[in-house]
């Protein structure tokens, strides 16, 4: 079946089955591979994309589910988006398998709420998890982000 | 390589009864989608077709009055920042609110959570606390169910397979609370969940995450303080053992969080 969605701000049209996820999609038709597959069961975040704006598991979202949405991923932001120099500048990550899916998770937290205190940016980010542990730095970037 | 399912995508609500009275053997409802695509990443279920409700505006919406009415389709996340839930039913958007992470919450469905009937949620004890029904529709007619005779076992529901949740129903209380206890991490599900719920002179107590579905003891909450109360409890429900807590430990658990409930209902 057909699914088109905006990825990015640009449309595409994708030929998908109805029991594949978006990640799938994503990584294997649309040269998308900053969403990554850990855990495939909704409770990493490595996977995380926008859609519509919200932070969603690509992995947990069926492809048709994405038809007429707007997807977003880290491959929109580009070098000099302010959350991706952050994450830079903080050195908010070690091997960086879970960075994409911090990002995103972080440009939602800040359209949402532009001067997050640290609890806020905790909530919005438990459920993205860091095998590396840079927690302590990831919640420096997102500071730094916001200021 | 198995065959794809149908991908059924209705735009009304009486389509997509039809379609569920004509092929509820093989059609299987999809809302937000967390629980069925965890099964079908597994390979645990090939459903012959997926029926979305996706497109259903009819489904979705949150309205107040009287009661609060959460359409089916209404997503956690919705309800936990709804700024009528937060007013007239803190607790509810307390329950929803506390759901796994924001990513599950932006996409897990009000009639999702009830329909799969997960021992381990937290939505589901509050409703059976406050006394809310789901008002379930098939091509045949419209029935209300109370939650708790909506959940009849782990991951079993009185729901027939033609019929679909359309929206749930909750009553006013005067107060409620919902603690969630977790043992691993903040964004897991409960170990042992207690929903309290005070409306004149009854008070609910029910508690989630403990048994296949929520135990409710009405005759257990007419006399004693909250520490007798909470012993009861302990004693009346048998636990589980899973990996957030053995059966022993869960029953500690259920003492001290029924106590603490009814403590704060009592504020
Ligand atoms: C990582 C993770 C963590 C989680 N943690 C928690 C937690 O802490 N607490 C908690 O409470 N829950 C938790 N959940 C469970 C989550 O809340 C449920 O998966 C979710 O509510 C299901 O809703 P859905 O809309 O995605 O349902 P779907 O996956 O679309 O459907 C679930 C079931 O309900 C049926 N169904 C759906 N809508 C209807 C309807 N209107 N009428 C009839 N049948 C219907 C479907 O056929 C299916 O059998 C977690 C889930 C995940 C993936
Ligand atoms: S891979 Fe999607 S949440 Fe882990
Ligand atoms: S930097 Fe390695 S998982 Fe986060």
């Amino acid at each position: 079946m057909r699914v088109r969605f905006a990825l990015n701000g640009e449309p595409v049209e994708l030929d998908v089955r109805a029991d594949e996820t978006l990640l799938t999609v994503l990584r294997r038709d649309a040269g998308i591979l900053s969403a990554r597959e850990s855990c495939g069961i909704g409770v990493c975040g490595a996977c995380t994309v926008l859609v519509d704006g919200r932070p969603t598991s690509a992995c947990l979202l069926l492809a048709p589910l994405a038809d007429g949405a707007e997807v977003a991923t880290a491959e929109g932001l580009g070098p000099d988006h302010p959350v991706v120099r952050a994450f830079a500048e903080a050195h908010a990550f070690q091997c960086g398998f879970c960075t994409p899916g911090m990002i995103v998770a972080a440009t939602a937290l800040l359209a949402e709420s532009p001067s997050p205190s640290d609890a806020q940016i905790r909530h919005a980010l438990a459920g993205n998890l860091c095998r590396c542990g840079s927690y302590v730095k990831i919640l420096e970037a997102v500071r730094r982000a916001a200021a | 390589m198995r065959a794809a399912p149908e991908w059924l995508a209705p735009s009304s609500l009486e389509e997509a009864l039809a379609l569920l009275a004509e092929r509820g053997d093989e059609a299987l409802p999809l809302a937000g989608g967390t629980f069925l695509a965890a099964l079908l990443n597994q390979r645990l279920i090939e459903p012959a077709c997926l029926l979305s409700l996706a497109r259903i505006a009819a489904l979705g919406g949150i309205e107040g009055g009287e009661e609060l009415r959460l359409g089916a389709m209404a997503r956690h996340r919705d309800v936990e920042l709804s700024p009528l839930v937060r007013e007239g039913w803190p607790a509810v958007a307390r329950a929803f609110g506390v759901v796994a992470s924001p990513r599950v919450r932006n996409q897990a469905t009000v009639g999702g959570v009830l329909a799969d009937a997960d021992y381990a949620s937290d939505p589901p004890a509050m409703l059976c606390a406050l006394g809310a029904r789901a008002v379930a529709r098939s091509a045949a007619g419209v029935r209300e169910i109370p939650v708790e005779e909506l959940i009849t076992g782990y991951y079993e529901t009185s729901l027939r397979p033609d019929e679909l949740i359309v929206e749930v129903r909750v009553p006013r209380a005067d107060r409620a609370v919902y603690r969630k206890f977790r043992t691993r991490s903040h964004e897991d599900r409960p170990c042992v969940a207690v929903a309290a719920a005070r409306r004149g002179a009854e008070t609910r107590v029910v508690v989630g995450a403990v048994a296949g579905r929520p135990q409710h003891f009405p005759e257990l909450c007419r006399d004693g303080d909250a520490a007798e109360i909470g012993r009861r409890y302990a004693d009346a429900i048998e636990p589980i053992a899973d990996v957030r807590g053995s059966a022993a430990y869960r029953k500690r658990v259920i003492a001290v969080e029924v106590r603490r409930a009814l403590e704060e209902l009592a504020t």
